[in-house]
């Protein structure tokens, strides 16, 4: 094992430009005959392993009334074992390989990962396999849990922008589960001690092998690996249930909202515009991804007029996001006075504008596709950060086929789309604009 | 199977397993190399031995404002505009990480861009201008970050702050590394040339390079950085933290609903040393951070569902709420113990700091079990060949071990030690180390005047769980309601939020 501090990993780069694919390894995809799917991808890390089960559940899935944020109170819940293996004995038996080992959960999905020494790969998959199919808590473990992650929330919402998502997903949603956040509405956190007999279902409706994908990478052999996953995922019985997600209908007006933060803070702005759910397929999509940088990302006009030249923001910046449902394309800024603020809002209408009838540099379009492709080349150099990376795509898609597909059709978009994709999105009936100023400014 | 039709080829590379032979110290600017063959990208981490131990009085702030006026500002030959143009397609960056005694600039490129990115990063360190609107940008940055971030939206990095500035009071540690909002606001043009000129010297660095570069790149960049004026500053003294004579406590008063805890004290061992590894075996058990294995987030978080985690460092961790594993070059001289208790319900304060000291003392006295010190041992053996897998962070480990004056890897002495440390050494090191009776205590809370006289009256704070708990939960809590705090009146302060961090 000696041997790991002095492990490299890296990709060859110098290729991309003649590539037809962006993804630099090959990789294997397996089925099991229960539909869990394995994306085995080996890479030149000696001894490390990354090891990722992705469930395709997330707050997204949270459709009955009251029960939002149960997806993440969920993530908590795995951790409390098996009769097996109980939690404190997953604990010491995690703890005894060394591996690091977390979990999270976002709108879309819930991933579960460990980094460890290879030769711990048996064990992980037994224990990970164990917990997914026999996933035991008694009701008062399920009870205490509730009060962890009543924690995490309070230690999240001193954070102003934790308070504004809440209320811009709250205001431009009507019916789509998009309407809360991740961690839920506190109302619903309080209650969820009462929720143990929900859990359970759960559970039963969601860790299904049809609705998980082991995304597996680092210095592994695909059969052997393949070998002990199919010896222990291979009992687990289908059985997913899939929730009825409301579509959102499309939005017909702008709406609005000022809210008011418990501390101090400068005025935040997130004007955000109904998107289009990630589709590779998708010129306009692709488009507005590459808008989002061109027109609000730091060499943008806008971002040197504000924070550079003026310096009227402490930042402004974009986000189009890859979801499974038509998510917000959003623009926040942090204005220094609250009297700049509306300017600031005018400006980036007018930006917007601009993008619709005038077409970008090829230039600039040009080296923000390069961008991109070093950009992600860059980020894949370990087991982690390639499964890691890989896990939002997976989780939207169920595979990463599509990841290839999302590069070439960025590199082409022309500037023509990206005018077209401009007049589609940023629209005022599709506007959401909520300010957020400190109660104690 | 499916297999992509082009796929690039990996390479395995052994580097230097031994980075760091010969006869190198803290003082040494011989530089740390970490060549790998055939990589297609070169890491750069360009050390200057300056921090905000360096910051004049009345300036505090000024090493982590020179820094960025070198990373996020215009040089003499390039607007901040055309720099961020021109490292926009080469999809990279290259930024600086100012700490209390170190300020790296790195940055990693691919092979393809080296030589653009290479004169960009150059002229950053060599030529920068200097000019007042990138001197107004960065400043309102960090009055932006002092004024409101800390003090309002983050209680737990908040208190954590109280707790480095109350220990280190009147000491060249005793700020933020940000400064002061009076500090910053006072820096001029003039403070940073003048800082620059003193720090910023050739003899005053430690060239990191790592990666696919060439000899030829290798001699080029210590030709470039030998244009830097001559000159090595005074060393700073190590810092002497605050004489605690028993339990010592500063409230925040803060409108808050969670009451955020941090706990410490200094510790004189640094890494390198027999007693530092053995510490962090019981420092692993008593609270790895970010981890389920930690005993104080068994007790206070597993057990008891108050708050979302609790851990407990030998070394400094910042901004320990974004991060999975320990930061590089960070490093000091002067060390602290701390145990961070992230945020529990207002009225449940009394009892979590009651737990985690009788769980502390409890350690201190009693030791580590055979068991436990046999657990942890083997996960740190193994958990520590996470810290540093990509070259740019070995980069960073062997910076800090030359900051450390090591001779040997830290991280491969780190995996030695793991398996030939015993059960008495550790409980050795623990006896010499750690002490309970003496500890400064940061509370970020709502009414500080009712803490502070519960604390002074020793009374018990009774729990009430909102769910059922296992009997072995509820005769524990017997002991934990009325675990005995001494304080005297005189130890404890009460700061308003609003006034702290401004001198």
């Amino acid at each position: 094992m000696k041997c790991l501090f002095t492990t490299l990993i890296f990709i060859v780069l110098g290729n991309i430009a003649m590539s037809q694919s962006i993804f630099p390894y090959k990789y294997q995809v397996e089925t099991l005959p229960n539909g869990l799917k394995v994306i085995m991808i080996p890479m030149e890390s000696p001894g490390l392993v990354a090891y990722y089960s992705v469930v395709r559940t997330g707050s997204r899935d949270e459709v009955e009334p009251g029960k939002s944020g149960f997806a993440h109170f969920f993530e908590h819940m795995m951790f409390r074992g098996t009769k097996k293996y109980p939690g404190p004995v997953y604990d010491s038996l995690i703890t005894n390989i060394g591996a690091n080992a977390n979990a999270y959960t976002t709108d879309d999905y819930t991933a579960y990962h460990l980094n460890f020494a290879k030769e711990d790969l048996e064990r992980v998959i037994e224990l990970e396999s164990d917990r997914f199919q026999n996933l035991y808590y008694e009701k008062p473990d399920f009870q205490t849990e509730a009060g962890a992650v009543y924690g995490e929330y309070r230690k999240s919402i001193t954070n102003p922008f934790s308070v504004l998502n809440e209320k811009v997903q709250d205001l431009a949603y009507d019916v789509h589960t998009y309407k809360h956040t991740t961690i839920g509405f506190e109302a619903d956190i309080k209650a969820m001690p009462e929720q143990y007999e929900y859990s359970k279902s759960f559970f039963a409706r969601f860790y299904r092998p049809e609705n998980v994908v082991l995304v597996i990478t680092g210095d592994i052999d695909t059969k052997k690996t393949m070998k002990l996953v199919t010896k222990y995922y291979s009992d687990w019985k289908k059985g997913y249930v899939k929730p009825e997600i409301v579509p959102e209908p499309p939005q017909k007006a702008e709406r609005t909202a000022e809210i008011s933060y418990n501390g101090k803070t400068l005025p935040i702005i997130d004007i955000a515009y109904k998107g289009d759910a990630f589709d590779p397929a998708s010129k306009d999509y692709a488009a507005a991804n590459l808008l989002g940088d061109l027109a609000f990302g730091e060499t943008s006009d806008l971002y040197k007029k504000l924070v550079i030249n003026e310096q009227k923001v402490q930042f402004i910046s974009a986000n189009v996001p890859v979801n499974r449902d038509a998510p917000l394309f959003e623009i926040y800024s942090m204005v220094k006075k609250l009297e700049d603020l509306n300017s600031i809002r005018d400006d980036v209408y007018k930006t917007l504008e601009e993008f619709k009838t005038k077409p970008i540099d090829e230039k600039r379009l040009s080296d923000l596709k390069k961008r991109y492709k070093y950009g992600f080349l860059m980020g894949l150099d370990t087991p982690d950060h390639v499964a890691g990376g890989l896990a939002r795509y997976v989780a939207v898609t169920g595979g990463i086929e599509d990841v290839d597909r999302l590069y070439k059709q960025i590199d082409a978009v022309t500037p023509l789309e990206i005018m077209k994709a401009a007049q589609k999105y940023f629209t005022p009936e599709r506007r959401t604009v909520v300010v957020l100023k400190g109660a104690q400014s | 199977m499916k297999t992509l039709s082009f796929a690039l080829i990996c390479f395995l590379v052994i580097a230097l397993p031994h980075t760091m032979v010969g006869e190198e110290t803290v003082t040494s600017n011989k530089p740390v190399l970490l060549p790998v063959k055939n990589d297609p990208t070169i890491s750069f981490r360009i050390w200057f031995k300056v921090g905000s131990q360096n910051d004049p009085a009345g300036k505090e702030g000024l090493a982590s404002v020179t820094a960025a006026m070198l990373s996020d500002a215009s040089t003499e030959k390039n607007s901040y505009s055309e720099i961020l143009e021109k490292l926009y397609p080469l999809a990279t960056s290259y930024n600086a990480s100012a700490s209390t005694e170190m300020t790296v600039f790195y940055g990693r490129t691919h092979k393809d861009n080296a030589q653009q990115f290479y004169s960009l990063f150059m002229d950053a360190i060599l030529v920068p201008a200097f000019k007042q609107e990138d001197l107004d940008r960065i400043k309102s940055q960090l009055i932006n970050y002092i004024e409101n971030t800390l003090r309002y939206a983050s209680d737990e990095e908040l208190g954590k702050a109280v707790l480095y500035n109350e220990l280190f009071r009147e000491t060249p540690y005793g700020h933020l590394l940000a400064g002061t909002s009076d500090g910053i606001k006072s820096i001029t043009i003039d403070d940073v040339r003048s800082f620059y000129k003193q720090y910023y010297t050739k003899e005053n660095l430690v060239i990191g390079l790592g990666g696919g570069y060439s000899p030829e790149l290798l001699a080029t960049l210590k030709k470039d950085l030998a244009k830097l004026p001559a000159g090595a500053p005074k060393p700073v003294p190590v810092a002497k933290a605050k004489n605690l004579d028993g339990l010592d406590f500063t409230i925040v008063e803060k409108d808050a609903a969670s009451t955020a805890i941090s706990m410490g004290f200094p510790i004189k061992a640094l890494r390198g040393t027999k007693d530092w590894y053995a510490l962090a075996i019981a420092n692993s058990w008593l609270g790895e951070h970010r981890n389920s294995s930690s005993h104080l987030y068994q007790v206070i978080r597993e057990a008891r569902g108050l708050n979302y985690g609790d851990y407990s460092y030998i070394e400094n961790y910042p901004n320990a709420g974004q991060r999975q594993l320990p930061p590089q070059n960070v490093s000091r001289r002067q060390q602290i113990f701390e145990i961070w208790i992230r945020p529990v319900p207002n009225e449940t304060r009394l009892f979590a700091l009651r737990a985690a000291l009788r769980e502390f003392k409890n350690l201190t006295e009693h030791g580590m079990t055979k068991n436990d010190f046999e657990l942890t041992r083997s996960f740190l053996n193994k958990y520590v060949l996470h810290y540093a897998p990509t070259t740019m962070e070995r980069l960073a480990y062997a910076l800090d071990d030359r900051f450390y004056g090591l001779t040997a890897s830290h991280l491969e002495t780190f995996r030695k030690m793991m398996k030939t440390l015993t059960l008495s050494d550790v409980n050795a090191s623990i006896k010499k180390h750690w002490q309970y009776g003496k500890m400064e205590i940061a509370v970020v809370t709502k009414d500080a005047n009712g803490f502070r006289d519960a604390l002074l009256k020793n009374a018990p704070s009774p729990i009430k769980y909102s769910t059922p708990k296992p009997e072995s939960v509820l005769n524990e809590d017997k002991e934990i309601v009325s675990f005995p705090i001494k304080v005297k009146e005189a130890n404890i302060r009460i700061a308003p939020v609003g006034e702290l961090f401004v001198k």
